[in-house]
């Protein structure tokens, strides 16, 4: 049976109170740490750094309290993508490409050239995708946007000094953004709703009849991208009315006040962000 | 029992958005509502009572979860029930439907419904035509207009257009006359009511302004809190003391009202008008007879 409930997948962008030590961090210092372990993840690639970096997401859902089920329910829309890609770097990917020494050639005919180099590269792709979802999604599953944008505005102040870059309106962009992923993902329910309401078949074309998909997706897309600019224009309005004007000068309701909690949550991730680089794993 | 044909029953529907999330929201606790053939039937309730979830189970686009949920033929907790062949007869209008145009052209938007049927295009042009003609939209007239430089009343009409252009036999409206001006919402009534006395179309209508569902409504359901807790004429329901309504986050139409507050005042009219000009015979014989 067909669920046309959109937002049941869309996790990035969404806040979900729980009261756990990760929403109660100061969002300047998570933001650190989840660089942090961005480039952890960015630059392992091995099998057991990886066990290690998906082991210690698992140990982060854990302490944030949301449901583990939820957390990684944003994985289900990228999957076939997912697929799609491990499949091509396991088939095509020579080890010309794939470089490193010692790869055993499983599978040769015509172009298709499989490597044992190649399944790692699809395997341990797939699982740093993984790590990347789950910490993008923890870190906006447990911060709220104006707190995001707070930390990010008070990383870049110093650049703001001294070279003017603009980081109150970078806070202010991302704010945007990511508040309004949930009303994008609404609408869009909504408007898929109203077009099947009259006769639309959904995904009815076959996968390979691409133009023909991609011919369905009109009456969504376009009066998705009217919405928006709609949108865009009334929030503009709204705060030109209310004489917004951003960044210097500009005082806040609640500031925000780090704690030794912070400084001890920050160091154990910058460690374990080092431990994981530094491990000569094995394989 | 009576001739008429059950067309639409729902019975104790309960419904939870987003399911298995920290999101999730039971909309629906147990509904009941049963519709007959050719009669409009009008669904009351304050913002966020189930309304719209509901109305969207009535042509598939939610399924049930626990409950029971038929249409004409179509049992909505069966998985193989085809949806498609049920919205086809079913149509659903969603509240702001001038939001979902998407065609350059209006005779273009229109004709997407009965396209993606896959009819020929003199059929086409024929239900094009007819649907146009039933909104009040003048088909020559409008059909190469650019659907973006319409009102917004006439888009509604061309979004109308669009869903009655696959001749439904239910037509399912979420808050029709939300968002229009005086004038746009007599025009839209006045169409309503055509629509079910000449097609003999059968009118669910959500709304929360009981001033619309007087003028509209055969019979009532009025929903609150994800449950049924009223249902009757318009006259029943109405003929309840104000403060019963409020609980139910209703309100009795304007001019009642007004005739509970010229009653109250010892002038002798029956309180219980429900339109203007029920009203206005109901004081011009008090007058007479004072």
């Amino acid at each position: 049976m067909e669920s046309l409930e959109l937002r049941r997948h869309v996790t990035i962008g969404q806040y979900v109170p729980t009261g756990s030590p990760l929403h109660r961090m100061d969002p300047r210092f998570k933001l650190v740490a989840f660089v942090a372990l961005v480039v952890a993840v960015t630059f392992t690639g091995s099998y057991l750094g990886n066990v290690a970096l998906l082991a210690l997401m698992g140990g982060l859902i854990l302490l944030s309290r949301v449901p583990a089920r939820y957390v990684l329910g944003g994985l289900r829309p990228a999957l076939p993508v997912l697929l799609l890609l491990a499949a091509l770097q396991v088939l095509l990917y020579t080890p010309e490409f794939t470089g490193g020494e010692g790869c055993v050639t499983l599978f040769r005919a015509w172009f298709v050239h499989s490597t044992t180099c190649s399944v790692k590269l699809a395997i341990v792709s797939a699982a740093r995708f993984v790590e990347l979802l789950v910490l993008t999604s923890l870190l906006t599953l447990t911060t709220t946007t104006t707190g995001l944008a707070h930390g990010v505005e008070h990383l870049f102040a110093p650049l703001q000094r001294r070279f003017g870059f603009p980081a109150h309106e970078l806070a202010l962009t991302l704010t945007i953004t990511l508040r309004f992923v949930p009303t994008f993902a609404e609408e869009l329910e909504r408007l898929i709703k109203a077009q099947v309401s009259r006769g639309a078949d959904m995904g009815g074309a076959s996968w390979w009849r691409a133009l023909r998909r991609a011919r369905a997706l009109l009456p969504i897309m376009v009066p998705l991208l009217l919405g928006a600019l709609r949108r865009a224009e009334m929030l503009v309005l709204a705060m030109e009315a209310r004489g917004y004007v951003g960044g210097r000068g500009r005082t806040r309701l609640v500031e925000l006040r780090s704690t030794p909690h912070d400084a001890v949550a920050l160091l154990l991730a910058l460690l374990a962000a080092a431990a994981i680089l530094t491990v000569p794993w094995p394989w | 029992m009576d001739t008429r044909e059950l067309v639409i029953e729902v019975r104790d529907l309960v419904y939870t958005h987003l399911r298995d999330t920290p999101f999730a929201v039971q909309a629906l606790k147990g509904v009941d509502m049963e519709v007959w053939r050719g009669e409009a039937v009008a669904v009351l309730g304050p913002t966020g009572s189930g309304k719209s979830t509901l109305v969207q189970h009535l042509n598939g686009l939610l399924r049930p979860q626990h409950g029971r949920v038929r249409v004409l033929d179509y049992d909505l907790s069966d998985p193989n029930v085809d949806v498609r062949a049920l919205r086809r007869r079913v149509g659903l209008v969603f509240q702001f439907p001038e939001a979902q145009l998407f065609e350059r052209y209006v005779g273009d938007d229109v004709a997407f419904g009965p396209r993606q049927l896959g009819l020929s295009r003199e059929e086409v042009r024929a239900r094009v035509r007819e649907a146009m003609e039933a909104v009040g939209l003048d088909f020559e007239g409008f059909k190469d207009r650019l659907t973006f430089t319409l009102s917004g009343g006439e888009q509604r009409r061309v979004a109308l257009a669009g869903v009655l252009a696959l001749r439904p036999e239910i037509l399912i409206l979420d808050e029709p006359l939300a968002g229009l001006d005086p004038a746009g919402r007599r025009r839209l009534i006045a169409l309503l009511r055509r629509l079910k006395g000449e097609r003999g179309l059968t009118l669910v209508l959500v709304s929360h302004d009981v001033d619309d569902v007087v003028l509209l409504a055969d019979r009532c359901f009025v929903v609150a809190d994800g449950r049924t807790v009223m249902a009757g004429t318009p006259r029943e329901l109405f003929s309840h003391p104000p403060a019963t309504l409020a609980e139910f986050g209703l309100r009795p139409p304007s001019i009642m009202t007004t005739m509970h507050a010229l009653a109250d005042r010892g002038i002798p009219v029956r309180r219980h008008c429900l339109t203007v000009d029920e009203a206005a015979d109901e004081l011009a014989r008090a007058l007479e007879g004072g």
